[in-house]
């Protein structure tokens, strides 16, 4: 099925965020709904990075459920992003800590194959080590490639809801790609990459 | 510019990048909006009370449900004055850790840690407290722990002495711990805390980041970096654990150690010549610790680094424009300094700090 690449929200102004914000502090449920559909690619997207895809969903409920609850906490509205960015990654990185303690966890990457060794669709496979891939780059690029890639969100966007610079996203969405190409070709010629290391490993032994 | 297409998707279209979307686009968020409003709308369902039908009985329930109330009011007045805010849930690991004369041993059930008490372990004892929404804190042998705060949206540990394990999910801000040497601000992570008998600290993170700061001295950790304090000094320049020896030897002593300001440049020089890319992050706050003279090699090797994003000039960062600071930090994608901004102006020093 094909996808529209990058889907552009109707507004990325943060001066409505910011009334939006204002109004869900005073108690106004719709006015979060509206936050709820502005910030929940974002919110998903750091999710991905972290948790396995099928307990994404249920956790991008509980992060907003907990965003409003501690919502009065919030001083400066004009944060708000980067604010739940980081609730973000402390749910996912408890969620990360419960499943440690109940269970030996998999290495996402290992997972991932998991799913795709049951899996036979091809495209399936495909997304599924991809997202693998994605998932072993650096946070600092990590982060906003998933937004971009997974969740079609513009680098703007991405800088506007994360309560970043566009320079600084466009910085790491263009060294992350860069990184990620060669992972995938690393990936795509592992018989290549083996050889080289071979013939390295002789070259140094004679 | 080449990357329009990756940046925006305008421009000509990347193939390499549209065939990753398609690929990828399998994972999008694809939910709608729970029902907000009806989350408002929820409140609990009253009870019915079924009363026996004769008046005696109704008047004498109404009485003995008004000395009840009473009662409970008074009950819960007294508890709110001695102990307000939430309680942490201590439970033993080993030994026979202690909060004032109450010791936990393997029959005891778990205990609560309320504001102004302290949880003491000897050289066998180790215990974890707990907070629900807040996070989960194990404390190691030989460690004293005293809760400073506990409000709804402030907790505050005092740590001093010993070593504790944090894990936070609380939103970032909200939970401090104060040091001998500096106030550890959790901006959403899971660390390592330890304080030695003179004061000294040191903080490693897991996960997430830590902000560290003592009268106006300010340190980020991000995930597998440490960062040292020192009583009346604050805060070191944080670091990556795997860097060289050679470099690690000489931040320590550029950070603490009482030397000239020769010795202070000769060890200026093996930093910046030592440093690895990732060791942007160290080079980035000796920007602001490094005297104006010395500040133009600092920024000539960082940028060479970690290229500064394009609203970060040259210029700006030598007379240390805060926007620019913060602006090439956020590049890094450690964290958000803005976040850091935000709070650590509501935590005041360690009303113990030295």
């Amino acid at each position: 099925m094909e996808r529209r690449a990058v889907i552009a929200q109707p507004s990325t102004g943060t001066s409505a965020d910011d009334a939006l914000v204002s109004a869900a502090r005073a108690g106004d449920r719709s006015a979060f709904g509206l936050l709820y559909d502005r910030y929940a690619r974002m919110v998903h997207g750091i999710l991905l990075c972290r948790v396995p895809p099928r307990e994404v969903d249920d956790l991008v409920q509980e992060v907003f459920l907990l965003a409003l609850r501690k919502l009065d906490s919030l001083r400066d509205i004009s944060r708000f992003g980067a604010w739940l960015g980081t609730i973000t990654r402390n749910r996912a990185n408890d969620h990360y800590r419960r499943a440690n303690r109940a269970e030996q966890p998999m290495e996402p990457a290992e997972e991932e194959k998991a799913q795709s060794r049951s899996n036979d669709h091809v495209a399936e496979q495909e997304a599924a080590m991809t997202l693998a891939v994605l998932r072993t780059l650096p946070e600092t690029y990590r982060e906003p490639l998933m937004l971009r890639l997974v969740e079609g969100m513009t680098g703007p966007e991405i800088a506007a809801r994360m309560g970043l610079t566009h320079g600084s996203v466009r910085v790491n969405l263009h060294r992350g790609m860069q990184m990620l190409r060669e992972k995938l070709a690393e990936k795509a010629a592992p018989g290549a990459e083996r050889n080289a290391r071979a013939n390295k490993a002789s070259g140094q032994n004679e | 510019m080449k990357d329009d297409y990756l940046w925006d998707g305008s421009g000509e279209p990347d193939q390499e990048v549209q065939k990753l979307e398609n690929v990828l686009g399998r994972y999008r968020h694809e939910q709608t909006s729970p029902a907000f409003d009806q989350l408002a709308a929820e409140k609990p369902a009253r009870r019915h009370w079924s009363f026996p039908l004769s008046r005696l009985s109704f008047q004498l329930a109404a009485v003995a449900a008004a000395v009840l109330i009473g009662v409970t009011f008074l009950v819960i007045r007294v508890r709110q004055e001695k102990y307000s805010g939430p309680v942490w849930e201590i439970a033993r690991i080993e030994g026979a850790p202690r909060v004032g004369w109450h010791s936990l041993n393997a029959n005891s059930e778990s205990a609560k840690l309320k504001v102004g008490q302290t949880l003491v372990t000897d050289n066998s004892s180790r215990a974890s407290i707990t907070l629900d929404e807040t996070g989960r804190i194990e404390v190691d042998p030989a460690s004293r722990l005293r809760v400073v705060a506990s409000g709804p949206n402030r907790k505050r540990l005092s740590l001093e002495r010993g070593t504790i394990h944090a894990t936070i999910w609380a939103p970032p801000g909200e939970f401090v711990v104060d040091t001998p040497s500096a106030v550890a601000v959790d901006l959403g992570c899971v660390y390592t805390l330890h304080v030695d008998d003179s004061g000294a600290g040191l903080l490693r993170t897991t996960m997430g980041w830590v902000g560290f700061k003592l009268n106006g001295h300010e340190s980020f950790i991000p995930a597998g970096a440490v960062c040292a304090t020192r009583p009346k000094i604050g805060p070191g320049t944080p670091y990556f654990e795997d860097a060289a020896a050679s470099f690690r030897d000489a931040l320590t002593k550029f950070d603490f150690a009482k030397i000239t300001p020769q010795e202070r440049n000769a060890l200026l020089g093996i930093l910046l010549v030592d440093a690895r890319k990732e060791d942007a992050l160290t080079l980035w706050h000796l920007l602001s610790r490094v005297s104006d003279a010395d500040r133009p090699g600092v920024f000539d090797r960082l940028a060479a680094l970690a290229s500064p994003p394009e609203d970060v000039t040259r210029e700006g960062i030598l007379r240390l424009d805060q926007k620019m600071l913060d602006s090439w930090w956020n590049s890094f994608g450690y964290g958000d300094v803005y976040l850091w901004h935000m709070y650590e102006r509501t935590w005041s020093e360690p009303s113990k700090a030295k």
